[in-house]
């Protein structure tokens, strides 16, 4: 399964990617695997605040919901209005294009509770 | 992916067969509470196998256009209408439908691979094909077909990573439910059961649920201790069951997710 090197991760299944500070968020490939071809994408407000594991959008595909946690605490900054007219973007570069929202972190230290590649990696089921 | 992980480890879940068909609402309930319990890690997984008294549930995106009467005549052909806080569109649950509720954790690396879609179709699939039924894979449709409709309908949601809804199989219910909405909002397709393939042969409730939780065990990797329910439950749920009964049951059936 692909999984970038230098992102964060939580056991929930949501990647961070940090720049500065601005934590850019998706759901990882795992996750989008899971839920099949999505439909339906509910994001945050720009400027809503936010809390760490709070619940913040919905990723919906035709038979499956479910909910996407914020990572970390703070503003969110900008959303990917992209994802919202075509869900589809996220199975296909979950990682990449495929991005959700942006947090400008209030709490940067949150990020050593995220795991790394490799502990993300040795979490998920082994594939057949 | 070759990293160690042990193969074959089956994490324990419990299985809770309802004997009498229940209330939409009142399943619904008592799914979220162990849903609850489930998140706080205070029970292992558990898996629901239950019938419900008729009733037709819309979905998170269903569309009304998908029902045929209005809520009114569902009522005087004693059919409840309620909604599901599920993905997928609408469906027609009554007795003789089995309904299976996983309440599991999805992601451990003791777990398969493989979508969860996939594996809640393949149980269907395993389960027909005990009975002599060819049930299959449609591209773009979820679910299971057969030659003669869809036998098993698929909707599920996933909070915290903790399933819930799930799948229902059609053994012998009565299928004029299923007249009163466009199943699943598909225009066009049937609906099949066991019964209407296997007219005189069909297997009894009792026989197809054991299979669909024996299959269920394998497909999700899961070692099942089965619990007649609700009278054989662990004292501590069976009160959350009696109190959800009482308290409950009549109340309609709200979405708490975000959105």
């Amino acid at each position: 399964m692909n999984i970038p090197r230098d992102f964060r991760f939580t056991s929930s299944h949501e990647w961070v990617r940090i720049r500065n500070n601005i934590a850019t968020v998706g759901i990882t490939d795992y996750a989008q695997n899971q839920l099949s071809d999505l439909t339906f994408i509910e994001l945050p407000a720009v400027d809503d605040e936010v809390s760490a594991s709070d619940e913040v959008a919905v990723v919906e595909s035709v038979k499956a919901a479910s909910d996407v946690y914020a990572p970390v605490s703070g503003r969110v900054v900008e959303i990917n209005t992209r994802v919202v007219e075509q869900p589809d973007i996220v199975n296909r570069d979950p990682y990449g294009e495929g991005w959700l929202f942006k947090i400008e972190m209030s709490h940067p230290e949150e990020i050593d509770d995220l795991m790394d590649a490799d502990q993300y990696e040795e979490s998920l089921p082994e594939e057949e | 992916m070759t990293n160690g992980k042990i193969h074959g480890e089956r994490p324990t879940a419990w299985a809770f067969v309802f004997g009498t068909p229940i209330r939409y609402a009142l399943g619904v309930r008592f799914m979220e509470a162990l849903h609850a319990f489930r998140v706080g890690d205070n029970i292992p997984d558990i898996l629901l196998l239950m019938q419900h008294l008729p009733v037709v549930t819309l979905g998170r995106r269903a569309r009304d256009q998908h029902l045929r009467i209005g809520a009114a005549e569902l009522a005087s052909r004693g059919i409840e209408l309620q909604v599901a806080c599920r993905g997928g569109d609408v469906t027609y649950h009554g007795p003789g439908q089995w309904v299976l509720y996983p309440i599991f954790r999805l992601g451990h690396a003791t777990d398969v691979a493989h979508s969860y879609l996939w594996m809640l179709e393949e149980i269907a699939i395993r389960a027909a094909a005990e009975f002599g039924v060819a049930a299959f894979r449609r591209p773009g449709m979820s679910g299971a077909w057969t030659a003669a409709g869809k036998i098993a309908a698929i909707g599920f949601y996933i909070r915290r990573w903790v399933t819930m809804h799930g799948m229902s199989f059609n053994v012998s219910p009565d299928l004029s439910g299923f007249e009163t909405i466009v199943p699943c909002g598909l225009v066009g397709e049937r609906v099949a059961s066991l019964a209407t393939i296997l007219g005189g042969r069909v297997p009894s409730m009792e026989a197809v649920g054991k299979s669909l939780l024996a299959h269920a065990g394998n497909v999700l990797r899961r070692e099942m201790h089965l619990y007649g329910a609700p009278a054989e439950m662990p004292p501590d749920l069976g009160r959350i069951w009696l109190a959800t009964a009482n308290d409950s049951a009549g109340l309609p059936v709200r979405c708490t997710s975000a959105g």
